[in-house]
């Protein structure tokens, strides 16, 4: 077996690789030998079979096995002399010229890049920070209450927040079009979930009232067949309905799943959530920004097939994401490109954590997994069953193990790096990362 | 012989006979074992293997199987019996049944 290397691009690398014929034709028949012993033929019995006949049906199969095997164990005794890092499965391309007796083979492949720690003494970071306080808590029982918006019946013409019951056809060239027709349909004036033509039309109308009125579809109409076109709407009101907010009471908090309807104790529970839900965003945020930290710090070259394994399995994912929401996956085809870009940053974080962890000993030590998993116990009705659940199974403590480590890199980086706090607006926190 | 016509030759011929007895008598006799239909004669066999195979035959020996009788409860069936053909190459002839799949 003979090997030379040649270093083409950065992380590619090619490595000739011949096989002498002689060794993989003893190969092949030591392989043959061992068939016949168990191969089964009409007409023998199982180890009667003559060598021939095995040679016909299985010599490629055994030839091919043969060589790939030994093109393997020259590559990997090779691939440990030269101490080559590598990524991926190698491309094997057989060369066509090749001395006597012997076979001849490149193997391509790309190799894990050297990284080198870079700096993240000056990167910056910010650190939000937020104390939930009262105005927070009012702004969420705000949106609380008008997710629950009870509508009253009124004897006045609609205005706009009102929820009106209607029924109406729509007529195009005096024709009825196709969902232009419908009775009992509610929706709410100002909501924005009918066109601003519509809505303005059956504003100031009262109950029982009816109006005929022409409008034009807007040009980027959804329905091809309507879009710019004028049609004519016949509609009868049925019901005006004003808007009615739910008074903080003790029905209200009922209804939030307190269940002696204290309203003190509904004020602490939201502000309990809200606490846990501003302190997720925060750590998300500052986990991104360290993430960002440390990609900026290590610019390296990733290996292609690294990539596109990655990317091929999020398009996975994304697919069966989808499948599960009840979409038609064969109408969308998940093309593995579009995530590329995505599956690049996945694979270099991946490389300099890798990197990062083994430098600086950010191993995740037994005491943090159990703290973490005990502290994702909490939110379960019986702890104790879920951390046995965790410590039952190999790969959700690794799935543990890995979020541990994600937070000791985290915490590596922060303190390494400037970091500075800063106050961030509620509204600007939650609706950034929503 | 030479009269047999080419149609009548493709029929006569079945299958090769393969089995641990046809190799054994391959390797001994330089033998070659055929199914051949039952009325087939050994000229015909001869001339036959000659003129599928591209070989020269030296002889051929032929003989009637019997079918098995086979029961299946109370009833009892009879298999079909079939001729079977034992041709004889000339020195360095052979025939590879592989080749031609």
């Amino acid at each position: 077996m003979q090997t030379n290397q040649e270093t083409t691009n950065a992380l590619e690398r090619r490595i000739d690789i011949t096989v002498a014929k002689e060794a993989v034709e003893q190969e092949v028949q030591a392989r043959l030998k061992h068939l016949g012993r168990t191969v089964k033929m009409p007409g023998f019995r199982p180890g009667k079979v003559p060598l021939k006949m095995i040679e016909q049906s299985y010599g490629g199969q055994a030839r091919s096995e043969a060589v790939g095997t030994a093109l393997e164990k020259a590559f990997a005794q090779k691939v440990q002399e030269e101490k080559l890092r590598v990524a991926g499965q190698p491309r094997l391309e057989p060369k066509a010229e090749a001395e006597d007796g012997a076979l001849a083979f490149t193997a391509v492949f790309e190799v894990y890049p050297e990284i080198t720690l870079g700096e993240v003494s000056d990167k910056a970071i910010e650190r939000p920070s937020l104390t939930v306080s009262d105005v927070e808590i009012d702004k969420t029982i705000d949106v609380l209450r008008k997710q629950r918006t009870n509508y009253e019946t009124v004897e006045r013409a609609a205005t706009a927040d009102d929820r009106v019951v209607i029924d109406f056809t729509g007529r195009k060239d005096g024709e009825v079009f196709e969902g232009g027709q419908a009775s009992d349909f509610p929706f709410v004036i100002g909501a924005g979930s009918m066109l601003k033509d519509f809505e303005d039309a059956v504003d100031g109308l009262k109950a029982g009232e009816s109006k005929t009125f022409s409008m034009t579809f807007p040009e980027d109409y959804h329905a091809a067949n309507l879009a710019g076109q004028t049609v004519e709407f016949e509609i009868t009101v049925k019901e005006v309905g004003a808007a009615k907010l739910p008074e903080i009471d003790a029905e209200f908090a009922k209804s939030l799943g307190v269940a002696d309807g204290d309203v003190t104790k509904m004020r602490d529970e939201v502000k309990a959530n809200l606490e846990r839900e501003v302190s997720r965003r925060i750590k998300t945020r500052i986990k991104e920004q360290a993430m960002d930290a440390l990609l900026a710090a290590n610019p390296i070259d990733v290996p292609k097939a690294l990539v596109t394994r990655e990317a091929e399995q999020l398009a996975e994912n994304a697919r069966r994401d989808m499948e599960s929401r009840g979409m038609q996956t064969k109408d969308l085809p998940v093309s593995a490109d579009w995530f590329t870009e995505q599956a690049e940053r996945r694979v270099k974080l991946g490389l300099v954590l890798a990197e990062l962890v083994a430098a600086k000993d950010l191993y995740a030590k037994p005491e943090q997994v159990r703290a973490l998993i005990e502290d994702f116990a909490q939110s379960y009705e019986d702890p104790k069953e879920v951390i046995e659940w965790y410590y039952s199974q190999p790969q959700r403590m690794a799935q543990a193990e890995a979020l541990v480590i994600e937070e000791n890199a985290v915490d590596w980086v922060l303190n390494n790096a400037k970091t500075e706090d800063k106050v961030v607006d509620f509204d600007e926190l939650m609706g950034a990362t929503a | 012989m030479s009269q047999l016509k080419q149609e009548r030759l493709l029929k006569v011929l079945l299958a090769p006979q393969i089995s641990e007895k046809a190799t054994y008598i391959a390797d001994k006799n330089e033998q070659v074992v055929f199914r051949v239909v039952s009325d087939a004669t050994k000229p015909e066999v001869k001339a036959a293997v000659e003129s599928l195979f591209n070989v020269k035959v030296k002889s051929v020996q032929t003989t009637n199987v019997k079918g098995k009788v086979k029961r299946f409860g109370k009833i009892t069936g009879q298999r079909k019996g079939w001729k079977k053909a034992f041709v004889c190459l000339q020195p360095g002839q052979e025939i590879n049944f592989a080749a031609g799949e």
